[in-house]
């Protein structure tokens, strides 16, 4: 039985080092570059001949652009406008990301499946909410942890677990993407080892390994699913967090 | 799991992330998306303002009915009124001219009445000169005396009222 974590393995393609830190060129960076390609793709094709009555292509692309419009005037207001680009680019690329590593045969590489790189994108977050809060509101962006009207005591208590809950922010975005890409890539990879070995028993060959593969049909339209609910939970989250740097409450 | 191996897989992936990600936003969102926006806020600019437009060629031909059947109205009140003061001064008209014209008739019926009377008392008075006349041609043949024309006269008169 295959390893399910074998999936998960980054392989250097081109050993490069910068300042003494690895900056290889691995299976992870070509398909973060294969999502960066599709998404150019999927853009420059969808706005090549802007028409007021769009095409398919303008369709899409205003379709996924409406969408993370939408998400931003709901949750942060009019201001919200000016970080349509930063969170439109964060979610198509962890939709994309998300996406084609669900390509089956191809040996396809799921980046968002790595904390690494799941707390980049969640820092990204992070570092743009509180640049946006300081700059915005200077230190009484303080006050978005202190309820309002409390007891000095209980504040000083509710003071600590909010800026606890402020700092673990960015982890559990990490986490929470990471860990259900990974788990839906395990999963997919045990049942895809079961079809194989329940396959191929001797005296009934094939017969078994039916019911293991139509789970993994399953299996694979909820992991489609997931790819892009979690972009969307991770575009949300984004959206709500820059909602707080932006309107304090 | 691999994905803890951080000494191995943090720095490369972190590094070609942000690679990854500043292409993306600074060059392929950057270039693509504001286009989009612009062309989104077009679209709806240009529906709101068809929608505004339509709404105010509604409203401006609403007021144009409505001054249209204003005027009408009026018009027909001027109508109404025009043709009740005609009828009025017709028959003034009318009343006059039948005035005239019956002034007129009256006129002409005295005269003629009064020719009629003249024209009795002559043939009268023919008639008496000629009686007179007669008389005293009678009686200067019958008794040869001479009567004067005045004495004749007389007697004709009395005969005659009497």
């Amino acid at each position: 039985m295959a390893n399910p974590m074998e999936q998960f393995e980054v392989v250097k393609q081109v050993p490069l080092a910068l300042a003494g830190y690895d900056i290889s060129f691995t299976n992870s960076s070509l398909w973060m570059v294969i999502a960066l390609a599709a998404i150019s793709i999927f853009l420059f094709v969808g706005t090549s001949k802007l028409a007021l009555v769009p095409g398919r292509w303008q369709a899409s692309v205003e379709y996924l652009y409406d969408f993370v419009r939408k998400m931003m005037d709901e949750n942060v207001g009019p201001e919200g406008r000016r970080f349509v680009p930063l969170v439109f680019s964060i979610f198509i690329f962890v939709l994309f990301c998300n996406l084609l590593g669900l390509i089956p045969w191809i040996g396809a590489f799921t980046p968002t499946s790595h904390v690494s790189v799941t707390l980049g994108l969640a820092l990204i977050v992070f570092i743009t909410v509180c640049i946006v809060g300081f700059s915005r509101h200077g230190l009484h962006f303080f006050s978005l942890f202190w309820p309002k009207g409390a007891n000095p005591v209980l504040g000083v208590f509710v003071f600590t677990i909010e800026v606890l809950s402020f700092l673990s922010r960015p982890f559990t975005l990490a986490i929470r993407l990471f860990a259900n890409m990974t788990a839906g890539h395990v999963l997919l990879k045990v049942f895809g080892t079961f079809v194989v070995t329940l396959g191929s028993f001797g005296a009934l060959p094939y017969v078994f390994g039916v019911v293991p593969l139509a789970v993994n049909v399953a299996l694979t339209a909820l992991e489609v699913l997931i790819a892009v609910v979690q972009a969307y939970v991770f575009a949300l989250l984004a959206s709500l967090y820059l909602n707080d740097a932006v309107n304090l409450h | 799991m691999p994905q803890f191996d951080f000494a191995h897989v943090f720095w490369p992936q972190l590094f070609w992330l942000g690679l990854s990600f500043a292409v993306l936003y600074f060059v392929i969102v950057r270039a693509t998306l504001p286009k989009l926006g612009t062309l989104v806020d077009a679209r709806e600019n240009k529906i709101s303002g068809d929608v505004a437009a339509a709404r105010a060629a509604k409203e401006s031909a609403d007021a144009v009915s409505a001054a249209y059947h204003a005027k009408l109205e009026a018009t027909r009140e001027e109508a109404r009124a025009a043709i009740t003061a005609a009828k009025a001064v017709a028959a003034k008209e009318s009343e006059v001219t039948l005035a005239q014209a019956q002034a007129g008739t009256d006129g002409a019926i005295a005269a003629a009445e009064a020719r009629i009377a003249t024209a009795v008392r002559d043939a009268e008075q023919a008639l008496r000169d000629v009686a007179a006349e007669g008389a005293q041609a009678i009686v200067a043949r019958l008794t040869g005396a001479e009567v004067a024309i005045d004495s004749a006269r007389a007697q004709v008169d009395a005969q005659i009222a009497g």
